[in-house]
Order: structure tokens, then sequence, then C-alpha cells
């Protein structure tokens, strides 16, 4: 299953508010662990929401060596990008309830 | 915010390529290499660890692709591709680059300069506040002299009372005062106001106050207002002239403050007085004086007012004041009065000329266009096969149609930079030519405006070239991929428009050269103009030694004046070379404007014709003989014409045959008539006729002939005198001794107007002159660019046909008949074109009718003239591609079938 337009953001935002900075391979990991492997993130995905939210200011990144001293880039949360999560979160859930109870709602009689 | 933000990341990105490419590279693969790792982990071998990581990513190459379209701006960078291509696509054909270059260049050079003068002269709003709701108002009748007869102060006040529409009315008397500086004296050319003239103009000073209402009336400190032009000019801006007081011949004047720069109208004005100067503007002639017009009205339209409204009020009691002052109105001359938007009537002697430049530049413009437009099609059914290939790979016609933008871009943007550069020096060459048309020549410049019509013109002319070529069309392709690309087929359709666009150019190119013909012409016949002078080595001076001030005052001033003219006279007379000195005024072939009604004895007016008048002059004995005016009958004055024997005069010929028809006038007796005497030393007795002389054109070459009345400069205030002096050699070399002279006996009297007779000609002329040059270059630039276009174009079907004229001969065609096809190819756009354009040189040499002298509009040989040297033209340029099918080799060409 591809990952849907503008969830992937949200998912990202989501992931480094919870484990701190983290490099690509990292978010890419953690995002299909928390999907149990129903999304797969290929590079051409990834990368250029990573450099869409970076230009945006939500993310800083910098290189350094990883746990298993390799050198990566490291992605971690900005202060605007603490406030785009907090309401980039309402804003889906608000629409996640509205599109539940839309769908909820039961048929009515011809 | 954040996507600002994001654009300039973004932005930065187009520039930072590389590096972030880098990076990004390294970043991909660590990432891959930490994936390999983990399959690594879970007991894969390594190639198949690799594999399965490589599988994951979805593509490296994509990923790069996909992250450096987010990162820059694609679309920006592929123009910077094409604007590249383009670049390099145009060095590698340097002839076409240049010819289009060049052409454009003199297109939009010529059309950037003369708008801009256009514009300033024109166009612009006045620098007057709210200039666009001024009126000027002109009085004027029929003959000579009559175009503006101004007003006098009582006209002045029925109009204020019976016209609300105009609102305030502000008046303007043009004048002549004498400044005393510490050697020298200089005239200087005044315009006395009254105090609400800056208010209603909507003019500010610069430095000091302006005068006002307060400053009216007699009893007050006589103030000046200098112009900003004459404060730069005479006092070199100096700031603390302000407050001064300076000597005039009126007295002491204060001057109280710097005018803004504007445009003078109607005369140019280097300082502005209140009445007071003059006693005689506050005097009782003047101000009840109704026949006394010297005055000149300028309006600000009532709030909510309209020009229209204006109009009918002014006609209304203007009509009220013919009935009720018949004797000031003559009916036969059928005064009038027309209410003008003050921005037309000062644009009024710039406005045809200018157009007609503006047109003439236009013209060139669209040959110009038309030629790389004819350029560009032929180069675009050449590159056929390139733009087929493109498309074959994938091109779209947008991308293919940018790409030809981009050249497009190229080229009008090279050519408008070097048309801006030929601009430039246009245009301060037509600011020195629009000064003598229009008081606003200061207010031409090249500034963002302009430029912005230039490359208005040039993004225009772009996209019209990159939307004429046709392109291959998605789908129609396989056809044009069968066709092999060898074929440069030129279809109908585009042969058709470049014939069309040739057609054109001979036709324009005919309207122009016509134009330029009737204007050489009318300069030629100009020149050619008797002036009625028998001789042109002569030096003519204005030297003042009595003012309109000092010769009411001070009855002894006229009489030392005459004896400082006769010093003066007899010192120069003694002077190598010379050979005759005249004294009187004005100098010959100048206009004194001192017209008077005239009548002769014993006969009654001619009953509803203009009462007839002439032009008052004064004349030594010499005068005549210093001019090389002729004597026709009678005799010259004499040294017996004094003050005080018998009063004679001396008519010219248009007089003569006007008074005195069929008659002999020597012996008759006239007289000067009319109200308006009654204001002037001049007295209405009888004078009798001594001599007749002939006519001289005064007041430039294409004046016509006047009426002139000599009085004996001793039996007439001795006012605006000047020297006239004759010599056998050359009259430029007398201008220092004579000035010296002058200078030693009257140190005080301002010299001015200091000419050659040549000189005076030659101001008449020169205007003309300048016309004429311009549209002539303007129409041999049409010429040559028209023969280049017909050449090119049949040049290029020469070369399309190459394999069907290889065949005509193979199967018998001699190089006579080849040649013949091709001339007659070309011959009938020529034909077409010289049709078109004689019929529309028919058309536009009507509307420049006024520019013209001695020759009619519609002059069938200008126009024959034209239109040889253009078949001519055109005959050659068909003939060389002629040429050149008739040596095509038959063989050689089937062989390359």
């Amino acid at each position: 299953m591809d990952v849907q337009q503008g969830t992937l953001a949200l998912m990202i935002l989501r992931t480094l508010d919870v484990l701190g900075s983290l490099h690509g391979y990292g978010i890419a990991r953690r995002i299909e662990e928390t999907s149990k492997h129903r999304l797969t993130l290929n590079y051409g995905t990834l990368y250029p929401a990573l450099l869409k939210l970076e230009q945006e200011g939500f993310v800083s990144t910098e290189w350094r060596q990883s746990d298993n001293n390799r050198r990566a880039k490291y992605y971690a949360l900005t202060a605007a990008g603490k406030k785009q999560l907090v309401r980039e979160t309402r804003e889906w859930q608000q629409t996640a309830e509205l599109i539940a109870a839309f769908l909820a709602s039961p048929r009515e009689a011809p | 915010m954040r996507q600002i933000r994001a654009l300039f990341a973004r932005l930065a990105g187009v520039f930072t390529k590389n590096r972030a490419d880098d990076d990004l590279k390294e970043e991909l693969q660590s990432h891959l290499e930490m994936e390999t790792a983990e399959y690594l982990r879970r007991g894969m071998t390594p190639e198949e660890a690799r594999r399965q990581a490589l599988l994951a990513s979805g593509g490296l190459t994509r990923a790069v692709e996909a992250v450096r379209d987010r990162r820059g701006l694609p679309w920006l960078e592929s123009i910077g591709t094409d604007l590249r291509y383009a670049l390099r696509t145009l060095r590698r054909n340097p002839t076409f680059t240049t010819v289009v270059v060049f052409t454009l260049a003199l297109g939009v050079g010529a059309n950037t300069a003369i708008f801009s003068v256009v514009r300033g002269v024109l166009l612009k709003p006045l620098p007057h506040r709210d200039g666009s709701r001024l009126i000027y108002l002109r009085q004027s009748t029929d003959g000579p002299g009559g175009a503006n007869v101004s007003f006098s102060v009582p006209e002045v006040t029925d109009i204020r009372a019976g016209a609300p529409a105009l609102g305030d009315i502000a008046e303007y008397s043009a004048w002549s005062v004498t400044l005393q500086g510490e050697k020298d004296a200089v005239k200087m050319d005044a315009g006395l106001v009254t105090g609400n003239f800056f208010e209603i103009m909507g003019l500010a000073p610069v430095l000091g106050r302006l005068t006002r209402p307060a400053d009216d009336g007699p009893g007050v400190p006589p103030v000046m207002v200098l112009t900003h032009e004459y404060w730069m000019r005479r006092f070199g801006g100096d700031s603390s002239i302000v407050g001064r007081t300076v000597r005039t011949d009126g007295g002491p004047v204060t001057v109280i403050g710097v005018l803004q720069p504007a445009p003078y109208f109607p005369d140019p004005v280097d300082a502005f007085f209140n009445m007071v100067i003059s006693p005689h503007h506050l005097s009782a002639f003047m101000v009840q004086g109704r026949t006394h017009r010297m005055t000149e009205m300028i309006a600000r339209l009532a709030p909510g007012a309209s020009v229209q409204q204006a109009r009918t009020e002014v006609s209304g009691v203007y009509a009220r004041m013919q009935r009720d002052h018949p004797d000031a109105y003559d009916p036969g001359s059928h005064y009038r009065v027309a209410v003008l938007p003050f921005k037309d009537a000062i644009a009024e002697r710039a406005r045809l000329t200018l157009w007609l430049l503006m047109g003439a530049a236009a013209f060139v413009m669209i040959i110009a266009a038309a030629n790389v437009a004819n350029l560009t099609l032929m180069r675009g059914v050449r590159r056929e096969p390139e733009l087929v290939a493109r498309a074959a790979l994938g091109a779209g016609v947008a991308r293919l149609r940018r790409l030809l933008l981009a050249e497009n871009l190229v080229l009008t943007v090279f050519g408008a930079l070097f048309g801006v550069g030929i601009a430039i020096f246009g245009v301060r060459l037509l600011t020195a030519f629009a000064a003598r048309y229009s008081p606003r020549a200061n207010e031409i410049q090249l500034d963002a405006t302009v430029l912005g019509f230039t490359l208005a013109l040039s993004l225009t002319l772009a996209l019209l070239l990159s939307f004429i070529a046709s392109l291959p069309k998605e789908g129609h392709l396989a056809g044009a991929i069968a066709a092999g690309g060898h074929r440069a087929s030129g279809s109908l359709r585009k042969q058709r428009l470049q014939r069309g666009l040739v057609v054109a150019q001979v036709a324009v190119s005919v309207v122009l050269l016509a134009g330029a013909g009737l204007l050489t012409r009318t300069m030629i016949r100009l020149a050619a103009v008797d002036t009625g002078l028998q001789t042109e080595s002569v030096l003519t001076m204005q030297v003042s030694l009595l003012n309109v001030a000092r010769a009411l005052s001070d009855p002894q001033a006229d009489v030392a004046a005459k004896e400082g003219y006769d010093r003066i006279r007899t010192e120069i007379r003694a002077l190598p070379g010379v050979t005759e000195v005249g004294v009187g005024s004005p100098m010959p072939l100048q206009s004194s404007g001192v017209r008077f009604d005239v009548k002769a004895e014993g006969r009654a007016p001619t009953p509803g014709a203009a009462m007839p008048n002439a032009e008052l002059r004064t004349a030594n004995p010499e005068y005549f003989r210093a001019a090389g005016i002729p004597l026709l009958r009678g005799r010259e004055f004499a040294a017996t014409d004094r003050a005080t024997s018998g009063m004679v005069v001396i008519i010219n010929q248009t007089l003569a045959d006007r008074l005195f028809p069929g008659a002999d006038p020597v012996g008759q007796r006239i007289a000067w008539t009319g109200d308006v005497l009654r204001f002037t030393p001049i007295s209405g007795d009888w004078r009798t006729v001594v001599g007749v002389v002939g006519n001289t054109r005064d007041g430039g070459l294409d004046a016509e002939l006047r009426s002139v009345v000599f009085m004996p400069f001793t039996q007439m205030l001795a006012m605006g005198g000047g020297l006239v002096i004759r010599t056998g050699g050359n009259p430029a070399a007398l201008v220092t001794p004579a000035t010296r002279i002058v200078h030693s006996v009257a140190p005080e009297a301002p010299i001015e107007q200091v000419m050659t007779i040549a000189q005076i000609k030659e101001q008449s002329i020169s205007p003309r002159r300048l016309n004429a040059v311009l549209i002539s270059s303007f129409g041999i630039l049409a010429l040559i660019i028209a023969a280049v276009g017909i050449a090119g174009v049949l040049a290029f079907s020469v070369s399309a046909r190459t394999n069907e004229i290889g065949i005509r001969m193979s199967l018998g065609a001699d190089r006579g008949r080849v040649q013949r096809m091709i001339l007659g190819e070309g011959g009938v756009l020529l034909a077409l074109g010289l049709v078109l354009g004689v019929a529309g040189a028919w058309f536009a040499s009507g509307l420049i009718r006024g520019l013209l002298f001695g020759v009619a509009p519609h002059d069938p040989a200008t126009l024959a003239a034209v239109a040889g040297l253009m078949a001519a033209i055109g005959v050659l340029a068909c003939w060389i591609p002629a040429r050149r099918a008739s040596r095509i080799d038959p063989v050689i060409t089937m062989r390359a079938l």
C-alpha cells in the first residue's frame, strides 16, 4: 500500500517527535513498522517529503556518526515543526472523526 | 509565510545544485548501506542483501530526480537551458543574427527616440498643477499678421464677466525690459502679468515668492520673478539673487523669486514683472482702449465646467461685444476667438511634424519587423528537420514553441539594447530639433516609461515571431519523418505570408519615400525663394538706443538716440570693406509685427473686404541700398526728409498694387488710420508716397508677402533701430569691429540678433531641412530593408526550387528563360507593392499638406520619381537571385535528386 499524499509529512513529524532526531533510514523503518509493514516507503517518496519539510522550516538537518559508526544525515523537529505537528494532528483527527461519522450514518429508508 | 520560505529555499536550490546533489547521493548511499546491513543481519548473503535493499529503494536515480524537482525551480532551470541553447544556435548563424539584430536595432532605436520626443512634447501632463484645466484664448483675424492679434483690457474684462465657466482669467503681456549689468546691458524677454497669473497657471516658486494680487495696480513696488532657465543662464543659479534689487530701464526692480521650470507660452520669456514696471500698461490708453490689443489670456476652468461650456459662453459674450462695439471689429477682417486647452495650444506647432516622424518611425518598424519575420520564416523552413527530430524525441508543441520564443527573445532583446543605444544618441539630436517647435523640448527624456514602451515593443515582436512559425504537429509526425527532412518545403501558406510581407515592405517604402521626396522638394523650393534682396553679403544687428519708457517720458531722448545712430553709422562706414551702412527698423527679412490700417487719399475702401493694413517700418536714406532692396519707382529717402519737412513714405510693391491698382502711386497720399492710433505716438496725417520698393520676404521665406510702409527714420521715434551693413567681402568678419564701435558710442545699449542675411535665410530653411533629412533617412532605410527582403525571399524560393529548375533546364529551358521566370516572380510582388504604395502615398501626403511649401501634396513628378526609384532598386534586388537561378547546373541537381 502506498502512502497517501499529505499524510506522510504528519507521519514523519510524529516519528521525529516520538524518537527524537533520526536519519532517513530510521524514519522509513519506523513508519513501516508502525504501519505493521502495510506501508513501504521508497526513496523517491521519502526524500522529497523530507526536503519539503526542511524547506518549510519544520525540520533541521545535521550530518553525524550513527550508533554503528556510519555517517548519516539526521533530521530533528524544530520549534515550528512541533507547532505544525500539533496543528496537523488536530486537523487530521477532526477529519477522521468527520469521515467516521459520515460513514457511520445509517442508510435511510427509501 | 511557509510557502514564501519554501520558495526562497527552492530559489536558493537553483544555485546550490551541485553541492546538494553530492549531499543527497551520500545520504541515499548511507540509507542503502544501513538497509543492506539490516538484511545481512537477518542472514542473507551479501549479494542478496544488496539486491533486496536496492529493490526496496525504488531506484536511486528516480529518487534523485524526484528530490531535484522538489529542490529547485524546474521551470526556471529549463528556461535557462532554452536561453543558453538559443544563444548557441544564434552564434552558429552569425549572418542571420547580425542582420536581424541590426534591423531591429534601427527600428527600435528610431521608435524609442521619437516616442520619447512625442511623449515629452505632446503626451506628458503639463508641469502645471491640474494643467489639463488650463485654457488659452486666442483672437485672430484674416490676413497676414492676423493669426494672433491678442486682446485688449476691455475685451478681457467683458469675457471675464460673461464666461463664468472660465473661472478666473490671468493676463499676460509680452514686453521687453533692458537689464543693466555691471558693464553691459541685456534685453530681457519679459512677461507683464496680473497678480493672479501664477495661481491660475498652477506654478510654484523654487525660491522666494511669486507675484500675487497685492502686486497689481499703480503705486506698488515693481517686482520681478525669474524663470528657472534664465536664473541658471544669467545668474548661474545663485540663490542670493532673491531679495536683491536690479537696475532696469523701468527703474530699480526687486527680484522676489524664481519660478519652477515650466514651458513658456506663447513667447519665450526670461522674467515676469508686475504691471507697474510699465506705466503704459496702467494708463487709460491700455485700460480703456478696446482696440489696444496686447494682452494674452490664460484661464483655469471653473470647478465642474467643461471646455465646451466655456466655448459656448465665450462665443455668446464675443457676439455681444461685436454688436456693442462695431467700430472695434472691422467686419471684413472676420474677428474670431478660439478657446483652446492650454496643452493643445502649446503643442500646436509641433504636433504635425512629430506625428509625421512617429508615423515614419512606425513604418520603419513595420518594415523591419516584416523583414525579420521573413528571415525567421525562411530559417524555420530550413530547420524543419531539426524540429521534427525534436518532436519525435518527445518534445511537445509547447516545448518547441518555448524554444523558438527563447531564440526570438534573445534576438529582440539584443535588438532593443542596441536600439536604445541608437535612441540615446537620437534623443539628443531630436531635442535640439524639437526646441524649434515646442517650449516643452526640455521635458524630453529617455525615462522608465519610454524604456517600458521599448520593452513592450520587443516582447510583442518576439511573441509574434514565435507564433508565425508553424511547428510539426503531434500525431502528424510520421509523415514529416517519412519525408526525410531533406525537403525544404516551405508550404504554400508560408510562401504566401512571405510574399505578402514583401509586398507590404515595398508599399510602405514607397509611402515613406514619397514623404521624403515631398519634404526634400519643399526644402529646395524654400531655399530657392527670392528674398527680394539683391545681395547677401550683409550683416544686420539690432541695437537699441531708445526704449519705450524713455521715448514717452523724455522727448530729448529720441533726438539723442538718432545722433547716436548717426555716429555709429559714420564710424562703421569707415571700416575697410564696408560699402554702405543703413539704419532702420526692423532689420531686412525680419518682421516688426507693428501693423496698422492704412488708407489712400480719394479712394474709398472696398466695402465688405478687410480694411487694408500695412507693416510700419523705418529707414534712413541708405537703408535700401545697404539691404539691397530695389527701388522700383520714385526716389529713396533723402537727407532733406527731416522731422520738420513734409511727411513722406515709401511703400512696397504689394501695398502699391493693393491701394493703387493700375496707377502710379508716386505723388499720391496715404495715411495711417484706425482707432488704435490713439494709443501710439503715430499721427494719422496724410503722407506723400515718394517711392515704391520691391517686395521682400519678411518673417520667413515661406511667409506671405505683406504690405509695408517705410517711414523716414527722422520722422518716427528711433525705437527698435538697427544697422544694415553691406560689405564687398565676408559679412561675418565685420561682427567684431562693428560691435566694438557700438560699445564705444553707447556702452549701455543691448546688441541683439547679430546675423548675416544668409543666417536669417538659414533660420527659416533649417527646420525644414532637418525634417527632410530625417524622413529621407527613414525612406532610404526602408528602401534598403525592402530590397534585402525581396532578394531574400527570391533567393529562398530559388533554393527551394533548385530541383525543379534543374529539371526544367535538363528538359531544354535555357538560362534566359529561367532568369525571366524568377524575375517575373519578383516583378509581380514589386508591381503589387508599387501600386499599393502609390495609393498609400496619395492618401498619406494629404496629411502632411501643412508641412509642404511650393509643392502640391499629390505632386505627380515626386510620385513618379519615387515609384521609379523603388522599381529600379526592386528589379536589381530580383536580378541577383535570378542570376543565381540561371547558374544552376542541371547535371549536379539531377544527381542530387
